[in-house]
């Protein structure tokens, strides 16, 4: 279904859901960052800069309780988390970066074993991408095959016309859904020109020569090199849209709390570090590979896709200017 | 017992703690009782597989389960306590509560083995991982030939399962040889004194028709597998139990893998052959 909507009807869009209820989460100013965050108004959304950190917390919060326990003599009972307890979400103004990265999740969280932690807060999200018009010089989306109107991911897509507004295309019935339910604030579409996409990177990787030269280099010493100057902060990890590596932890007292699953990241000397003292990966070049590893070989191994979306975020954060953009680039050219 | 319906797959079993056995002077067992009757009956596993183990208040811990899965009604685990889980889980008592999660990973194809010879080679605290299969064995016998149980440890007191060592040297139908490094022996010790892969080396068992189950700490792994070799053992006669840190035990949160192998979820179990094509990270 395709259909227009004005800027105008969207904002009262996103304030019709905010008013019945519905957890709208959009890029929005915190402290002079934009994060996607949930809002109160469609007033204090801002469309035009790419948040900080990816869309994934709206589905995949950074802490979640898992269950609660509590002891009483030497009996201790625990309480399962009410799925109820998650919101019905409406995700707007997500980049195709973010959405992208999606679809890749979904496949980590429902192979085999299912985390309904996951896959009922997706349940209940609706996605509306939104075209990128604007890129800076950490977005290389175009480079691992995707582009700043990729629709992958997105439940509803909104392109940006000229003179403002949108043309909605969807892409599931949940997108669907959005519309009919305010069939009043959309319109056939016209003949309005959308604006230019943004054009991000002008080099397209090869990926299949990046896995191979991955395949067979788990020991070379470009690793040393590449991740001299890795600190180990995570910070990459926590912005990315596709990283979702999760630690559980017990957050109380013997008596009474709760366990949590909180993100974690590869980048940490603790992350695989053995109660022993062994640690598999004792060296930041070891973690820093493992980080390129896994996006773009060992997902692909069992995924057949890669675990980066060229957002740029852990180029724009990286406390030490580690490009992984360009790290791939220069393995696509060994 | 995989459990793939729409449920928190993260909600542990509840058990009872129903006997502590200090094994040595920081290695406990556990013999833990499920609570719910259902899942007491209801709960199977085989040898080789791991649960996620929790202390409440301090988290949970990756242990394989210890005891055999012919032995019904309860379940053991075996640790070290050198971390905070381990630690609080030592802390527990009889009739305390912890909770169990699992049974998660591969298990030894026992059925293949089934009319072969064994050959069990472990050290310290890695016999646990290999007790769960012996004794699955034992308890099957008579589908075995030989069986051949090489075990080691640093001295006499870090020997785990030491009542059980006793009853192994006391069977007719095992073989027994254990040892413990040089300088570990007290003026007592009625075993060997040596490292396991040299002792391994003078007790010379066959390959023929052998299966090889080795378990033990890297450094023994690394002097065991030539020895193994020279033995006239292929790589696919010979399997071993890998361990990696754990969080989810369920291949999706990150941090066990080996390259592209998920210990969790294509191990623990794997052949000699499988671990010589993995990359060194564990």
């Amino acid at each position: 279904m395709q259909k227009y909507i004005s800027r105008q009807n969207f904002t009262k869009l996103l304030d019709q859901l905010i008013a019945t209820g519905t957890r709208v989460v959009a890029p929005r100013m915190n402290a002079g960052t934009p994060l996607y965050e949930p809002l109160a108004s469609s007033a204090e959304m801002v469309m035009d800069q790419l948040p900080r950190r990816s869309a994934k917390e709206a589905y995949f919060p950074v802490c979640e309780d898992i269950m609660t326990y509590e002891k009483e003599g030497q009996k201790v009972s625990i309480t399962d988390i009410d799925p109820a307890r998650f919101p019905e979400t409406v995700l707007v103004g997500v980049r195709p970066c973010d959405a992208c990265a999606i679809p890749v999740l979904d496949a980590v969280f429902s192979w085999d074993y299912k985390d309904e932690f996951f896959l009922e807060r997706r349940r209940k999200t609706t996605i509306v991408g939104l075209a990128c018009t604007t890129s800076d010089d950490a977005c290389f989306c175009t480079a691992v095959g995707l582009s700043p109107a990729d629709t992958k991911g997105s439940d509803l897509f909104l392109t940006p016309l000229e003179g403002g507004g949108y043309v909605c295309e969807t892409f599931s019935d949940k997108g669907e859904a959005l519309i009919n339910d305010h069939t009043s604030l959309f319109n056939e579409p016209n003949n309005a020109t959308p604006l230019p996409l943004a054009q991000p990177y002008t080099e397209k990787f090869d990926l299949k020569k990046v896995k191979v030269w991955l395949d067979e280099h788990f020991e070379d010493s470009s690793w040393d090199e590449i991740a001299l100057r890795c600190v180990g902060c995570g910070a990459c990890a926590f912005v990315c849209p596709a990283c979702h590596c999760f630690d559980i932890v017990d957050e109380g007292t013997e008596k009474a709390g709760k366990r949590r699953k909180n993100w974690d990241a590869c980048g940490f000397w603790k992350f695989t570090h053995h109660a022993s003292g062994h640690n598999p990966r004792d060296q930041q070049p070891k973690r820093y590979r493992n980080r390129i590893m896994h996006k773009f070989k060992y997902y692909d191994d069992k995924f057949g896709q890669t675990l980066c979306t060229g957002c740029g975020r852990c180029i724009r954060v990286c406390p030490v200017g580690i490009d992984i953009a360009q790290i791939v680039e220069e393995i696509s050219k060994k | 017992m995989s459990d793939h319906t729409n449920k928190n797959i993260y909600l542990p079993y509840m058990a009872t703690v129903s006997e502590v056995i200090d094994e040595t002077p920081d290695v406990r067992t556990l013999k833990l009782v499920f609570q719910d009757e259902q899942v007491r009956e209801n709960f199977s596993f085989r040898a080789g597989q791991f649960a996620e183990y929790s202390a409440f208040g301090a988290g949970e811990s990756t242990f394989c389960i210890a005891s055999s899965p012919t032995r019904k009604g309860f379940i053991e685990c075996c640790f070290r306590s050198v971390g905070r889980v381990t630690e609080a889980l030592r802390r527990l008592e009889v009739g305390d509560t912890m909770g169990v999660r699992g049974p998660y990973g591969n298990s030894f194809p026992i059925e293949e083995f089934f009319g072969k010879n064994l050959l069990f080679v472990t050290g310290g605290i890695a016999l646990p991982p290999l007790r769960t299969l012996i004794w699955n064995c034992l308890d099957w016998r008579d589908k075995f030939g030989d069986i051949t149980i090489v075990y080691g440890a640093r001295t006499e007191s870090d020997l785990v399962y030491k009542r059980e060592l006793q009853e192994w040297q006391e069977r007719a139908d095992v073989r027994l040889v254990k040892t413990v490094d040089p300088g570990g022996n007290g003026p007592e010790w009625d075993g060997k004194v040596g490292f396991v892969p040299t002792v391994l080396e003078e007790a010379a068992p066959s390959a023929d028709s052998t299966i090889a189950l080795v378990c033990g700490p890297p450094i023994m792994i690394k002097f065991t597998l030539p020895v193994l070799e020279k033995l006239g053992f292929t790589d696919d006669q010979v399997y071993t139990t890998l361990e990696n840190r754990m969080k989810c035990g369920l291949g999706k949160c990150g941090r066990c893998n080996v390259g592209n192998v998920y210990v969790c979820k294509d191990g623990p179990v794997f052949t000699a052959r499988q671990v010589k094509a993995m990359p060194l990270e564990f």
